[in-house]
C-alpha cells in the first residue's frame, strides 16, 4: 500500500482534529488532502512525536494527529518511553514506514532489516499497538483510534512513493501563525503577546 | 542544590507564568527536578532526551502553554538542531534553564570542554541569556527571560553556575 491512499482514505472524517506532519513528502500531501489551519508541518526530522505529546498535553480535550514516519521516530526513539508514560488519551501517533530515507533518495533505514517499531511502541508502554499492511485494515484500525478515547501507536507498513500532489504552499513561519491563530481562536485563547503603544497610556490618564 | 534553591525556582517559574516543564536531571538538578514532580500548577515531563524536550516544549506553546525547558549544558549541546529548527526558524518560545558544568567553581576536570563551549554556543546562535550565580538572581532572572521569549517568540537561556546550584 501507499501512505497516499492511506491517507486518501481517512481525510474525509477530519474536522477541527489537530495534525503534526513529519518532514518529506507526507506534509504536501496531507496538506492537499486536509488543506486546514490545524495542520503544523514541522521543519525537522525526529521531533514529530514530542511536538504532538505537547500539543496533546497542552489541549487534552482535542484530537491530536502525528504522521511520522520510521526514518523520523528512529531518531526519537525515546519519545515513545515519554508517551506511553504521560499516556495522552487524546493522541494518535501514525507511523508511516516505508523502510527507507525516501526524501534522502531511498537509502534503508533499520526497520528494513530487524527492527519492528510496533514492538518498540508495545515495549514502552503502549496499550493500543495497530499494524496495518493493507489500506483497509489502516482505515479500520485508524477509525478506531479516532472514535476510541485513548492513546493509540499505528504502524502502516508502505511502499516508498509520494502521491501526486503540489507543492504545499506554507512556509515554517506563516505555518506558525495561521495554525497559532488559529487555536486562539478555536480555544479562545492568547498565546501571541502583544503589547500597547505608549501614546495609549497618556490618553488613558 | 539545596531544597530552598528548589522552591525559589519552581516558585519563579510559577510568578512567571510558566505552566509547563519539561526536564533531564542531573546531580545538580535533583531537588528542583523533584519539586517539579511534586507541583500541582505544573505539568512536569521527564524526557529521555534533551532535544525530545525542545520539541514537546514548542508543541506545548502552540497549544497555549507557557513552556520551560531544565537541563544540564550537556543537553543544551545536543539540543541545538531541535532549538534552530523547531523553535528559532518558526518563532517558538521556550525558557530554558541550564546547569553548567563546567564552569566556574568546577571540580571535575571531564567537563571543562562542554563548560567552556556553552555561552559561545548560544551567542553563536543569537539566543539571548543570562547567567545566575546566587539565589537573589533567581526570580528577577526567570521573570525577564520569560518576558523576553513570549515577546520575542524565541529562546531565551538562564545559565545557572554551581555557585547557584549548589
Amino acid at each position: 500500500m501507499k501512505r497516499y491512499d492511506c491517507l486518501r482514505a481517512i481525510a474525509p472524517h477530519f474536522g477541527e482534529e489537530l495534525v503534526i506532519t513529519n518532514l518529506g513528502a507526507v506534509r504536501h500531501e496531507w496538506q492537499a488532502l486536509r488543506p486546514h489551519h490545524g495542520n503544523y508541518h514541522l521543519q525537522n526530522l525526529g521531533l514529530t512525536s514530542s511536538m504532538a505529546l505537547g500539543l496533546a498535553l497542552a489541549l487534552p480535550h482535542r484530537k491530536i494527529v502525528a504522521f511520522d514516519g520510521d526514518g523520523s521516530l528512529l531518531l526519537n526513539l525515546g519519545s515513545l518511553a515519554t508517551i506511553a508514560n504521560q499516556h495522552p488519551k487524546n493522541l494518535i501517533h501514525v507511523v508511516f514506514d516505508n523502510e527507507c530515507y525516501e526524501s534522502s533518495r531511498g537509502a534503508p533505514t533499520a526497520t528494513a532489516g530487524q527492527a519492528d517499531l510496533a514492538a518498540v511502541a508495545h515495549g514502552c508502554g503502549f496499550a493500543n499497538v495497530i499494524t496495518a499492511m493493507t489500506v483497509a485494515e489502516f482505515e479500520k484500525g485508524f477509525l478506531q483510534a479516532f472514535n476510541d478515547k485513548d492513546l493509540y501507536f499505528i504502524l502502516a507498513k508502505v511502499e516508498a512513493g509520494a502521491g501526486d500532489v503540489p507543492a504545499a504552499a506554507l512556509d515554517s513561519q506563516e505555518n506558525k501563525y495561521l495554525f497559532v491563530r488559529y487555536i486562539e481562536k478555536s480555544e479562545n485563547l492568547k498565546i501571541l503577546t502583544s503589547t500597547l503603544s505608549r501614546a495609549s497610556e497618556s490618553r488613558s490618564r | 542544590m539545596k531544597r530552598e534553591v528548589a522552591t525559589e525556582i519552581v516558585d519563579s517559574l510559577k510568578e512567571a507564568g510558566v505552566d509547563f516543564v519539561a526536564s533531564l536531571t542531573e546531580a545538580n538538578l535533583h531537588d528542583l527536578v523533584m519539586a517539579l514532580g511534586e507541583d500541582k500548577a505544573i505539568h512536569h515531563v521527564p524526557v529521555t532526551r534533551e532535544e525530545e524536550g525542545i520539541g514537546i516544549c514548542a508543541g506545548a506553546y502552540l497549544g497555549g502553554k507557557k513552556p520551560a525547558m531544565v537541563m544540564m549544558n550537556a543537553g543544551f549541546l545536543l539540543s541545538t538542531n531541535a532549538l534552530a529548527t523547531v523553535c528559532i526558524h518558526p518563532g517558538i518560545p521556550v525558557l530554558m534553564l541550564i546547569g553548567h558544568s563546567g564552569g566556574v567553581g568546577e571540580e571535575n576536570a571531564g567537563h571543562a570542554t562542554v563548560g567552556a563551549l556553552t555561552e559561545p554556543v548560544l551567542q553563536a546562535m543569537h539566543i539571548v541569556y543570562e547567567k545566575v550565580g546566587c539565589f537573589e538572581q533567581i526570580r528577577p532572572t526567570i521573570r525577564d527571560s520569560q518576558m523576553l521569549a513570549r515577546s520575542s517568540r524565541r529562546p531565551t537561556a538562564i545559565v545557572l553556575n554551581k555557585q547557584a546550584l549548589r
